[in-house]
């Protein structure tokens, strides 16, 4: 057990993280707090894929540093993901600043009964 | 009257601080600088256009934190973010139809070579990066405005 | 020209941004430059199937050579996907001309939506699938929100939500694919995921991730949730639009995954696999069936229908032989254009009689015949009456199933048709055999999550009819196309 935590503790804290924010995307009545949630689970995919690439006593993928180095190539890979990830973000904030605008709520209770008014 | 408007008359949280905005005079052209810096350095060291991007965006954002939202929306003007992240995707893909005009790939860096200029690979993703610095940082400040301003949120990304 | 592929997704890009540039101009431009962009974009893809049916186009952008940069391939498959994607766009561009939403914006995301999913379809590198993937998802969502009213936003957010989580899953497939082989380019995938070992813990789990991600894009049950709410709330234009494309799309990736990636000896090493898409599938052909019987509104039963569809084309995924891909192949476009045609249908009864409702449809052959006759047509094909493409697609994919004997599953793809003929019966039989009762003939309630228009056009009555006689054309061409996609279906699966 002891020896699972510190070779793989890594992983089983990107697994955790993304535990939390699926249960806060599930768990909480708030809209924003769900988008938080959101951005929990993909906090816990980048940190997945980043702990992936490292090397044991590698330096940073730069070219004034001497080999091994550290596999870049997961790196670039997040970049993406994560500016995929703050363009998601962004656009269900909008949503929300909408959906506030017409049912004067956050909560995802009180927007179901306006909307079952309508 | 919208409702930024009725919190900047009502003294709202964003106008007023003279510390934030003595700060922000001063530290506004540093952290410009920095962004420039950040995108121009991502081949070698940490960085590129994604980080230096939101860098240049935040400076903007200080603005309208310090000064108020209205004010520097009226500055900036409706139309400059969609029209720097329309320069900067063109600029991105010209680059691309331009080395296929030239008879090579699309985006094969190398054929720039043969205009003369030296190192194509290296200044070639240096420029792109840089119409990605000049998207991002148009995407962030439209966005902040678009949805500081309530109602006219939430369209399209 | 060489560089096909490529431009084939830069030039929806490019209409994109000067659609968003010439609404800072001047507004109400958007529509020409989306038309000008859609016709180059049927004549660039119609270039490429023709190449891609000769031999498979494969091409790396930006001369770095294939293991290390991006690779786009483009076989006979991905061919048919992209020029469905071009043709279907063009059309409901020509009906979104009255109908739909009229801004800029609206029309530069949906540039941005034919780009990604072209993207999608021709690409030969995981990564950039997700990338594209994402691409697609955002710009439907917001295509989704353009409605007016609260349920678009609401109805956008939590296809957000649920998408984001499909395509999260599908990244950590993407992650564990790469831990086990340090590659990312489909083809060279296969060949090292064979050589890691397909029955590896690590391998079996990519495969699990990536087919749940893309499950929930194709909105397979349970993960269909986002479906109902984001077709019906959305307008009509869009509805047409993401029913046709986004989920078509989305199954083609699923296809490209499993047979390409991981080959068919993973599915023969792992009866667990298999076993996962038999169940997805036949779970979704009767619960979508049954679930579209009760619903009273018209767009959320065709959302429901595309569920009990979309469980069709992956039981042939599963059924993995030559007979049934094809089917699946054919299925995939004959259902976009029958289930687009419908909700364009649905849209132009909405528009002209403000009938929204099946209690609505009542004596509707009376009120608006050409309407109630196109929606016959379409739905009738959509059951599965020859010589409509809605047969074919069914009739090889539940031949596939018999050849491998896999009796479930054959017993559930026969018994769909009756399960589709349950909820397209009321409908027809409120269509065509009742009066139109007072309540019904009364309606003009303005359309929900649409945008009220004043009158139907000619665009729309067009493009309406085109779907109706392309679902009865594409039936009887159907035959010649599955032996043209052969050599395509016989390397995919080798």
């Amino acid at each position: 057990m002891i020896d699972l935590l510190a070779t793989r503790g890594y992983f089983l804290v990107a697994f955790l993280l993304m535990g939390v924010g699926t249960y806060m995307l599930i768990g909480s009545p708030n809209l924003i707090k769900k988008v938080i949630g959101m951005n929990v689970f993909q906090t816990g995919i980048f940190l997945f894929f980043i702990t992936s690439a490292f090397v044991e006593g590698g330096s940073p993928p730069l070219l004034s540093a001497p080999p091994p180095y550290v596999s870049p190539l997961p790196h670039v890979l997040i970049l993406t993901a994560i500016v995929v990830g703050v363009s998601l973000t962004a656009v269900a904030l909008g949503l929300i600043v909408r959906i506030y605008d017409e049912y004067g709520s956050l909560r995802e209770s009180e927007i179901r009964e306006v909307a079952a008014d309508e | 009257m919208s409702d930024a408007e009725r919190r900047v008359e009502r003294g709202g949280p964003y106008v007023g601080s003279p510390i934030i905005m003595a700060t922000v005079r001063v530290v506004m052209p540093f952290v410009f600088t920095f962004g420039l810096f950040v995108m121009f350095h991502g081949a070698d060291s940490s960085g590129g256009g994604f980080q230096g991007g939101v860098i240049v965006g935040t400076v903007v954002l200080m603005l309208g934190i310090a000064f108020g939202i209205e004010a520097t929306r009226d500055w900036i003007g409706p139309r400059l973010p969609v029209a720097l992240v329309g320069i900067g995707v063109l600029a991105f893909l010209f680059t691309g139809i331009g080395s296929v005009l030239l008879g090579a790939g699309f985006l094969e860096y190398a054929v720039y070579g043969d205009l003369g200029i030296p190192h194509p690979s290296k200044y070639g993703i240096e420029f792109v990066e840089l119409a990605i610095g000049v998207i991002v940082a148009g995407i962030v400040t439209g966005l902040f405005f678009a949805i500081a301003a309530g109602t006219t949120g939430g369209e399209s990304a | 020209m060489s560089s096909l592929p490529a431009l084939l997704v830069a030039a929806p890009l490019l209409g994109s941004v000067l659609a968003l540039l010439a609404g800072l101009i001047r507004s109400n431009t958007g529509w020409p430059v989306a038309l000008v962009t859609a016709a180059v974009q049927v004549v660039g893809a119609g270039v490429l199937a023709m190449r891609a049916f000769d031999s498979t186009v494969s091409y790396v952008v930006g001369g770095f050579t294939a293991p290390f940069g991006i690779e786009l391939v483009v076989d006979g498959l991905s061919a048919t996907i992209a020029l469905l994607v071009a043709v279907v766009s063009l059309a409901v561009l020509a009906y979104s001309r009255a109908a739909g939403p009229r801004t800029n914006a609206f029309y530069a995301v949906y540039l941005l939506l034919v780009a990604g999913l072209t993207g999608m379809s021709i690409t030969g590198d995981v990564f950039n699938m997700y990338v594209f993937l994402e691409i697609t998802g955002l710009a439907a969502y917001a295509l989704v929100a353009s409605g007016e009213g609260g349920r678009s936003a609401r109805a956008a957010l939590k296809y957000l939500i649920v998408g984001t989580i499909g395509a999260s899953l599908f990244l950590l497939g993407i992650g564990y694919a790469f831990i086990a082989t340090g590659t990312l380019n489909m083809a060279d995938l296969s060949t090292q995921l064979a050589a890691v070992g397909h029955t590896e813990p690590l391998v079996q789990a990519a495969f699990a991730l990536l087919v749940v991600g893309l499950f929930v894009k194709v909105a397979v049950f349970p993960l269909h949730a986002w479906q109902p709410d984001a077709y019906a709330g959305s307008p009509d234009s869009v509805s047409a639009l993401i029913s046709a494309l986004v989920s078509t799309v989305a199954a083609y990736a699923l296809i490209r995954i499993v047979f390409t990636v991981f080959t068919v000896e993973f599915l023969q090493a792992n009866p667990a696999a298999r076993s996962l898409l038999v169940a997805g599938a036949v779970v979704s052909i009767v619960f979508g069936s049954v679930l579209a019987v009760s619903q009273t509104e018209i767009k959320r039963m065709l959302a429901y229908s595309s569920v009990s569809q979309f469980g069709l084309v992956v039981g042939a995924i599963a059924v993995a032989n030559e007979t049934a891909l094809i089917g699946a192949t054919i299925h995939l476009v004959g259902h976009a254009v029958m289930k687009g045609g419908l909700f364009l249908t649905a849209g132009l009864i909405a528009t002209a009689t403000g009938a929204r409702t099946v209690d609505d449809y009542e004596g509707l052959i009376q009120r608006h015949p050409l309407g109630a006759g196109v929606f016959g047509l379409l739905a009738l094909s959509m059951v599965g009456v020859p010589p409509a493409v809605g047969f074919v697609g069914k009739w090889y994919i539940a031949l596939g199933a018999v050849e491998a004997s896999s009796w479930p599953l054959a017993v559930v793809i026969l018994l769909s048709t009756l399960l589709t003929l349950a909820y397209f019966a009321r409908i027809l039989e409120r269509m065509f055999f009742r009066d139109a009762s007072p309540h019904s003939s009364a309606i003009r309630t303005a359309p929900d999550g649409g945008v009220a228009v004043d009158g139907v056009s000619i665009g729309m009555i067009g493009v309406v009819v085109a779907a109706a006689l392309a679902a009865v054309v594409l039936g009887t061409l159907a035959f010649e196309y599955g032996q043209l996609l052969e050599p395509t279906v016989q390397a995919l699966l080798s």
